[in-house]
């Protein structure tokens, strides 16, 4: 019996011992961020990384010629501190800052610029985002093997710190392609010398404000000040923690137990109570990201346009936003974000796609449709999240139209593939252009696009996105645009529900945060303050 | 995992007939002579059950590799689906051009070599590596919640059964009874709620200081304390009747010698047959654990590692897995033998 008691008081022992004070996994020292990361990167590699969050953290330690500026705004100055375009419109002179180097010392030219983008666009290496360089003279036949002399592509090095980029066509948006993740410098002598290890903090030098210090695979990954940036004096804080959290629960944890200092979202359930509780520490912010239904226009009874239309009016779209989501996502008849609009563009909500039941009934009826022999249509989403959404769309169908549907979620990939395979009804899904530009938005629903995932054709909206997409002037291509756009509503091969927004949660302290609507931000101008 | 009928045609001959000679032919007088006959029946029985795992393994992988590949979506179906002529040089890149009879062929050339190939979703690291990175995270977690689980079931279970329908009797029972029933994911942000957000005690998530192993393997050991504790119980009950125990008493042995020399011997063979389901469900079944507590650890990776469609990754870990299940099982099959003399002629 004695025996056993000692066993007992052993184990309370060793729970006791077990128990010692906890090492914080950073000290809240002042400047010091500690930044929610949900996604472990591919690698720190601008050829290989294809998430926004992944180019988030890479341009902390990376600096592009230019980079992103606040939602809706065009870019702002980086590597290059300045451009001229030439008349045409097709040559973009870029003047690289003469002082700049990288971390390690070594100083910084236009050549080295150019090896990068070479060994990015190299077919074996396989960049999975080298559609971004595709409006520059060649590069795209460069990519695909077609062409073997890369002094044919339109990047050049006229001199150490001048690089010319000479475009296929005239793209008015094109400082924002070059403001994307893969137009991110990389040490290509540092490549071939470590092979595919050149990205461990150890080998690896950078030219952004800060440099890596660790990467703790799935855990942390720290960048430091790099003192040799051309802004250091003005970078406040020392180091920024990326820490690494799979679910959104046990982020939300980690905030509230002061392990990190800002989230990148909120657990639905809980946005209500932050709002209520801690406003301060609520944050929301318009994403260039637009939440559609895509009809399959291949499958009857949807390659009528009458009846997806009809499908389309019967939606309350403020309704969903209002009562479902609950997270403060504007809805939207319209499938371009205000952010990719040019200045003074009409915004007004073409008729097409606003809650319009009695339209949505008698476009039914002239169909020749009766609801009660309608085919059993499937809807399908790809996370549990999405089905008091989905439930939602069915009620409303069933209420207005009269129409049953079923709903089914299947595992992300497995949506995505169906969508490509045109191997559905409806399915519920997202659009994000790589770049800021509503030719990149919209130019996934020309023909036999990859993402053209309603399987669409109409030839007179082709030659809107073509036209755009060859014309210089902005007013004009703005023009096609919206045209496009028009169209694409008009014969309604989807229909948009809302524009996405980021809900996250910050310290109070945080100043000089903001977000560029690509889950981007520009780390060099955030600090903590000393008041709330 | 069953033990399987012993399979004569599968070991040389001459073991064969010693082993059977030992085994039938009881009337060994020499004491070497009947070590060696305990002996040989056990080395056929490891022989046997070692090729007949070899097979099960090539099975598996076989049968992973091309279930993998059936599945809709493949590494690079993403969000942002890429043009036609990346898609055809990344799958140059990666080799999954080839037919996929070759593929499958490499694939075994490259595993014979111990080569587990590169993953799909993280190019600047090999499947070895990532093993090698996220397994000793993922065992100090098995091991430290097995030892939780072991201290808190067998007292439990000791405590319930020399004092059966006591009051402790029925606290194990309860205890036993909540481990059980209420799963880790709700017991997990509970713990986390109050010790880490409330209490201040631990980080409520992360995996760098020895604090932050605490509530992890607690969470985890809990779970599987609870079935320790009533094997334990049962186990010893059991033996506590028997005549060998009264013996030991009425030689005067104290209760505590009781108990530990002669009873537990006995009375833990049920939890040591459980023990290897138990260490493999520990640390396969780690995946909810290290997704509450954001332990980088393989269980994680096993799981996302199907989602990402990183085929390489999904095989590396599945025959991982599937090594680590047939050698548990196989221990305990030994370890019950040494225990249990009878369990060793049965085979």
């Amino acid at each position: 019996m004695r025996g056993i008691v000692g066993l007992a008081a052993l184990a309370t022992l060793l729970f006791a011992a077990s128990c010692q004070p906890p090492e914080r996994t950073a000290i809240i020292a002042p400047q010091i961020l500690r930044v929610s990361n949900r996604n472990e990167p591919s690698d720190l590699d601008p050829a290989k990384a294809t998430l926004p969050d992944e180019f988030a953290i890479l341009r902390t330690i990376l600096e592009g010629l230019l980079t992103p500026g606040p939602t809706g705004r065009p870019p702002l100055p980086g590597l290059a501190t300045h451009f001229e375009l030439s008349p045409d419109g097709l040559i973009y002179t870029f003047h690289l800052r003469t002082e700049a180097t990288w971390s390690d010392g070594v100083p910084l030219g236009a050549p080295q610029l150019v090896a990068a983008y070479q060994r990015l666009l190299t077919p074996a290496t396989a960049a999975p985002k080298a559609n971004v360089f595709f409006p520059v003279k060649n590069a795209r036949a460069f990519v695909s093997g077609d062409l073997h002399d890369f002094s044919a592509v339109g990047l050049r090095a006229t001199g150490p710190h001048t690089l010319v980029v000479t475009l296929e066509k005239p793209t008015p948006r094109f400082p924002h392609y070059v403001a994307s993740g893969p137009w991110l410098p990389v040490r290509t002598d540092l490549v071939a010398r470590y092979g595919r290890n050149w990205t461990r903090a150890e080998n690896f030098a950078g030219n952004g404000a800060f440099t890596l210090a660790e990467w703790r695979a799935d855990q942390r990954i720290i960048v430091r000040k790099n003192p040799r940036w051309h802004g250091a004096q003005h970078v406040r804080l020392e180091e920024i923690h990326f820490m690494r959290f799979d679910s959104g629960d046990t982020e939300e944890r980690a905030y509230r137990a002061g392990q990190i200092d800002a989230t990148m979202s909120v657990p639905s359930s809980k946005v209500e109570v932050y709002a209520r509780e801690r406003p301060l520490e609520l944050h929301r912010a318009p994403m260039i990201e637009t939440r559609y239904l895509s009809f399959n226009t291949l499958r009857p009874p949807l390659d009528r346009t009458s009846v997806r239309r009809a499908l389309a009016l019967a939606l309350d779209r403020q309704k969903l936003v209002e009562h479902v989501l609950r997270g403060g996502q504007p809805a939207t008849g319209r499938l371009v974000p205000p952010a990719l609009r040019e200045p003074g563009e009409l915004t007004a909500l073409p008729p097409e796609h606003h809650y319009d039941p009695a339209t949505a009934r008698k476009l039914l009826a002239e169909a020749g449709y009766d609801p009660k022999k309608f085919p059993r249509l499937e809807i399908c989403g790809w996370s549990a999240s999405q089905v008091a959404i989905l439930e939602a769309i069915q009620a409303m169908w069933r209420q207005e139209l009269g129409l049953e549907i079923t709903i089914t979620i299947r595992e992300a990939k497995v949506h995505l593939s169906t969508l490509a395979a045109g191997d559905y009804d409806i399915a519920f899904i997202t659009a994000i252009p790589d770049v800021a530009d509503a030719a990149e938005l919209l130019g996934d629903y020309v023909t036999a696009a990859p993402e053209n995932y309603p399987h669409w054709h109409h030839p007179s909206f082709d030659a809107q996105i073509t036209a755009a997409r060859q014309h210089p002037d902005r007013a004009t291509r703005a023009g096609h645009l919206f045209t496009a756009e028009r169209q694409l509503l008009e014969e309604a091969p989807l229909s948009p529900l809302y524009f996405n927004s980021k809900i996250w949660l910050m310290s109070p302290r945080l100043r000089g945060w903001e977000e560029d609507g690509l889950w981007s931000r520009n780390y060099h101008t955030v600090y903590f303050s000393e008041n709330k | 995992m069953a033990r399987g009928p012993v399979r004569a045609s599968a070991i040389p001959t001459i073991l064969t007939t010693l082993c059977r000679s030992a085994s039938v032919n009881q009337k060994f007088h020499s004491p070497s002579l009947l070590r060696l006959a305990t002996f040989i029946p056990m080395l056929r029985f490891i022989t046997s059950r070692l090729l007949q795992s070899l097979l099960a393994l090539f099975l598996v992988i076989t049968a992973t590799f091309f279930m993998i590949r059936f599945v809709p979506g493949g590494p690079f179906t993403a969000e942002k689906a890429v043009t036609p002529e990346i898609l055809r040089n990344l799958e140059a890149h990666y080799g999954l051009d080839k037919p996929l009879w070759r593929q499958y062929l490499d694939y075994l050339g490259r595993l014979g070599h111990g080569d587990l190939g590169p993953s799909f979703k993280y190019p600047n690291r090999t499947v070895n590596e990532i093993i090698a990175d996220k397994v000793p995270v993922s065992a100090e977690l098995g091991l430290l919640s097995l030892g939780v689980a072991l201290i808190i079931g067998i007292t439990l279970g000791t405590f319930a059964a020399i004092r059966r329908n006591s009051w402790i009797d029925y606290l194990a029972s309860t205890v036993g009874m909540t481990g059980i029933s209420i799963p880790s994911f709700v017991v997990g942000p509970l713990l986390v709620l109050g010790l880490a957000i409330h209490a201040g005690w631990f980080n409520a998530s992360g995996w760098y200081g020895p604090a932050d192993r605490v509530l992890p393997c607690l969470v985890l050991g809990f779970a599987y304390a609870a079935p320790i504790s009533r094997l334990t119980r049962g186990g010893l009950l059991e033996v506590l009747n028997q005549d060998f125990i009264r013996t030991a008493r009425a030689k005067g042995a104290s209760e505590f010698r009781v108990i530990t020399r002669h009873a537990l011997r006995g009375g833990l063979l049920p939890v040591v047959s459980f023990l290897g389901p138990a260490v493999a469900g520990i640390l396969t079944g780690s995946f909810v654990i290290e997704t509450i507590f954001q332990i980088p650890g393989i269980g994680r990776e096993f799981v996302n590692s199907a989602t990402n469609r990183d085929y390489t990754l999904v095989l590396g870990t599945v025959i991982l897995y599937a090594v680590l299940i047939m050698a548990l099982n196989l221990v305990v099959d030994i370890l019950q033998a040494w225990l249990n003399p009878k369990v060793r002629l049965e085979t």
